[in-house]
């Protein structure tokens, strides 16, 4: 077998190898380290330069304490949960259903529109800006959540559907075909075969939208402004100018604020993992 | 509470929406339209069965041209016409205005580098990465620590990443891990291993890597030819090769200010790269996962079969193992520049452009939102998409070729 298992190897290999590895990943992951440390510290270890040692006392709650209820965290985290989560079943329902048609059904023009999916999966959002804005404010939704929802929903379904239709694409089509030959309706086609078949990819893009959209900043910025609309991501920037000075307190936020994504990965990790090679093969 | 709520009912009528949507429109076809019974059954039938895709079909086109086709169109307009002179058509004059602007060619030529330097040093990491961790039994807990910082928003690693390189005056200590790491180097033996030697050195083994590349490539002339595309791949390696050895020669003569604490994100030169760190700390994790699992689909047979003739490990992984990956990297390559050519939550949070970081992106935005210059700005987004344009046509084009 190769690579040769390194419980093979040498002992002195054996043993280099155990321990430089610890040693990268700490040193990777020391930006995410300090923070967190910073987030357990008093105040008082920030005034007398206490930032590498222990510390002086243990304010874990105290500092989240304070992030969760006298500042405008938790507000910023309520509309990035009402944002996110109606747009990932926005996109999803959307785009199983255009993935359903151009994966199930030969008609003309079919080839035509998914080459135009894949190109507009390419389309950098910064071209976008002007005028989505513009479409925004027409429509007297900027600066709401709803905004936000409804151009996000419509953007991530580009990505959703090339992803749904590759995957309707690899499901076994005698089956479709069986359930026509037996005279079910095409509406309960897709209820009933289709969509259980679909759930892993549902599940893996459910996550990857959602970690996508609670990560978005730049339309945070282009289409709200305030603390009643904007999502934590804005937020964090502006908490950040708050507590300009308050190092314990800032950290404790940016750890806060990049909580649900991360907890999220580690819970869906498969799923996460498998919608990435997915979405990356094709 | 009452957001919360609101939240909930929304969800409620969009999901009953979208459902009630396909539930009727399909009924509605079926048994209004084009019913499928009476004299012209059969022909009914078949019109349903096509106009049954564009049900589908419809909800997302709709969305996606008011959203997406219709913006793009738009921007490419305000391009060309000015908004001071109620939207007149003024052919190019953006354009012009922009090339005059040195921070445009600013943000150039800071794209350039990244776009050059965060693919590469995120596929390498990823790959070493994927290699390293396959070998060891908690190998899945460390992939999963690599990549976390996936999970996490642009915004919020530039929000830490800041922490990182922040600086203090001269006499107090130090609560950035830069500056404190910084400030233990005093001139000794330790500085001129790691700050002179050890960077050399890397600089050093890259340009030999170069060279072999080179000779290789040299030999593949003289065997196969190919003189013009072989002979660019020449050049542009003869010049990275070149500009490694210049730094190596830098890295060992270069004066350090030692033991002054130095506000990293303000040197020109060096703060670009300390932001690209950002982006390849990010990206390094998702090359990781999409190269371990190609790793991993490698046939054995190839393997075993070049250690049978005597391989050495190297030659197993540079010969045997890239080649039936090339394929994966380049997937993996194409996905971050595509993320490069957008990057802005990182220079806007950490630098905003200043001090000679600009990006497309973000001078982009500083047109529309401080300068208040829409042709300008949309000028600079068609670059953007200019960019990206080979990309996609590429993609489109492989697309095709797979379905024949």
């Amino acid at each position: 077998m190769f690579p040769t298992p390194i419980e093979k190897r040498s002992r002195a290999a054996q043993i280099s190898y155990q321990a430089f590895l610890p040693v990268v990943l700490i040193i990777w992951l020391l930006p995410l380290v300090a923070v967190a440390v910073f987030s357990m510290k008093p105040d008082a270890d920030f005034t007398n330069g206490n930032y590498w040692g222990l510390p002086s006392s243990f304010e874990l709650f105290n500092n989240y304490g304070k992030v969760f209820f006298e500042s405008n965290m938790p507000r910023y985290l309520l509309n990035s949960l009402l944002i996110t989560i109606p747009t990932v079943i926005g996109a999803v329902a959307l785009s199983c259903m255009a993935g359903f048609a151009l994966g199930v059904y030969r008609f003309k023009g079919n080839l035509l529109i998914f080459f135009m999916f894949i190109a507009g999966n390419f389309v950098p959002f910064q071209i976008l800006m002007v005028p989505v804005r513009d479409l925004t404010i027409d429509l007297n939704l900027y600066d709401t959540k709803t905004g936000l929802v409804l151009f996000h929903v419509a953007f991530q379904t580009g990505f959703c559907t090339l992803f749904m239709r590759n995957f309707i694409r690899a499901l076994p089509f005698p089956l479709i075909e069986a359930a026509r030959v037996e005279g079910i309706s095409e509406w309960r086609i897709f209820l009933y075969v289709v969509l259980p078949l679909m759930k892993p990819a549902l599940a893996a893009l459910a996550v990857l939208i959602f970690t996508f959209i609670w990560n978005d900043y730049f339309w945070a910025v282009v289409l709200t402004q305030g603390p009643d609309a904007q999502p934590v991501t804005a937020g964090i920037t502006e908490f950040n100018s708050q507590y300009r000075a308050a190092y314990h307190l800032m950290s404790a936020g940016s750890i806060v604020a990049a909580l649900p994504p991360v907890a999220m990965f580690f819970l869906m990790q498969k799923h996460f993992i498998a919608g990435l090679t997915l979405g990356a093969v094709k | 509470m009452e957001a919360a709520l609101l939240g909930i009912v929304t969800i409620v009528v969009g999901v009953g929406g979208c459902l009630a949507y396909f539930y009727f429109s399909n009924q509605f076809l079926d048994h209004v339209l084009f019913p499928a019974k009476g004299a012209n059954a059969g022909r009914n039938i078949n019109r349903a069965n096509q106009i049954r895709p564009w049900l589908f079909l419809f909800p997302a086109i709709f969305a996606l041209s008011l959203y997406l086709a219709y913006p793009v169109v738009a921007t490419l307009w305000y391009s060309v016409t000015d908004r001071s002179q109620g939207g007149a058509f003024v052919g190019f004059a953006n354009y012009a205005q922009m090339m005059d602007e040195p921070k445009f060619w600013e943000a150039m030529r800071n794209n350039m580098l990244w776009l050059i330097i965060v693919p590469a040093a995120s596929t390498a990491f990823g790959l070493l990465a994927a290699q390293l961790t396959d070998r060891i039994k908690w190998g899945s807990i460390a992939k999963s620590l690599i990549f976390m910082p996936m999970a996490i928003s642009f915004v919020g690693a530039a929000v830490i990443f800041k922490l990182i390189y922040d600086t203090r005056p001269v006499d107090q200590a130090q609560i950035g891990v830069m500056n404190a790491v910084w400030l233990q180097f005093e001139g000794g033996i330790g500085s001129l291993l790691i700050l002179r030697l050890l960077p050399a050195l890397l600089m050093l083994c890259g340009a030999a890597a170069g060279v072999y590349v080179i000779i290789g490539q040299v030999t593949a002339i003289r065997e196969k030819g190919g003189v013009l595309v072989r002979g660019l791949a020449i050049l542009v390696l003869a010049w990275i090769v070149f500009s490694l050895l210049s730094l190596a020669l830098g890295a060992v003569t270069a004066v350090h200010p030692y033991g002054e604490p130095q506000t990293w994100l303000t040197i020109p030169g060096w703060n670009s790269f300390l932001l690209m760190i950002v982006l390849i700390w990010i990206q390094t994790g998702f090359a990781m996962v999409i190269l371990s699992a190609a790793l991993r689909g490698i046939p054995e047979e190839t393997i075993e079969a070049a250690i049978v003739d005597g391989a050495n490990p190297f030659q197993v992984f540079f010969k045997i193992k890239l080649p039936q990956i090339s394929g994966t990297i380049v997937v993996v390559w194409t996905t971050i520049t595509l993320t490069v050519l957008k990057v802005f939550d990182i220079v806007f949070a950490m630098t905003n452009g200043q001090w000679e970081t600009q990006v497309l992106a973000n001078y982009m935005f500083d047109k529309l939102f401080r300068a208040n210059d829409w042709g300008v700005g949309s000028a600079a987004a068609m670059v953007i998409m200019l960019l990206v344009s080979p990309i996609l046509v590429w993609n489109v084009y492989n697309a095709r070729k797979e379905m024949r």
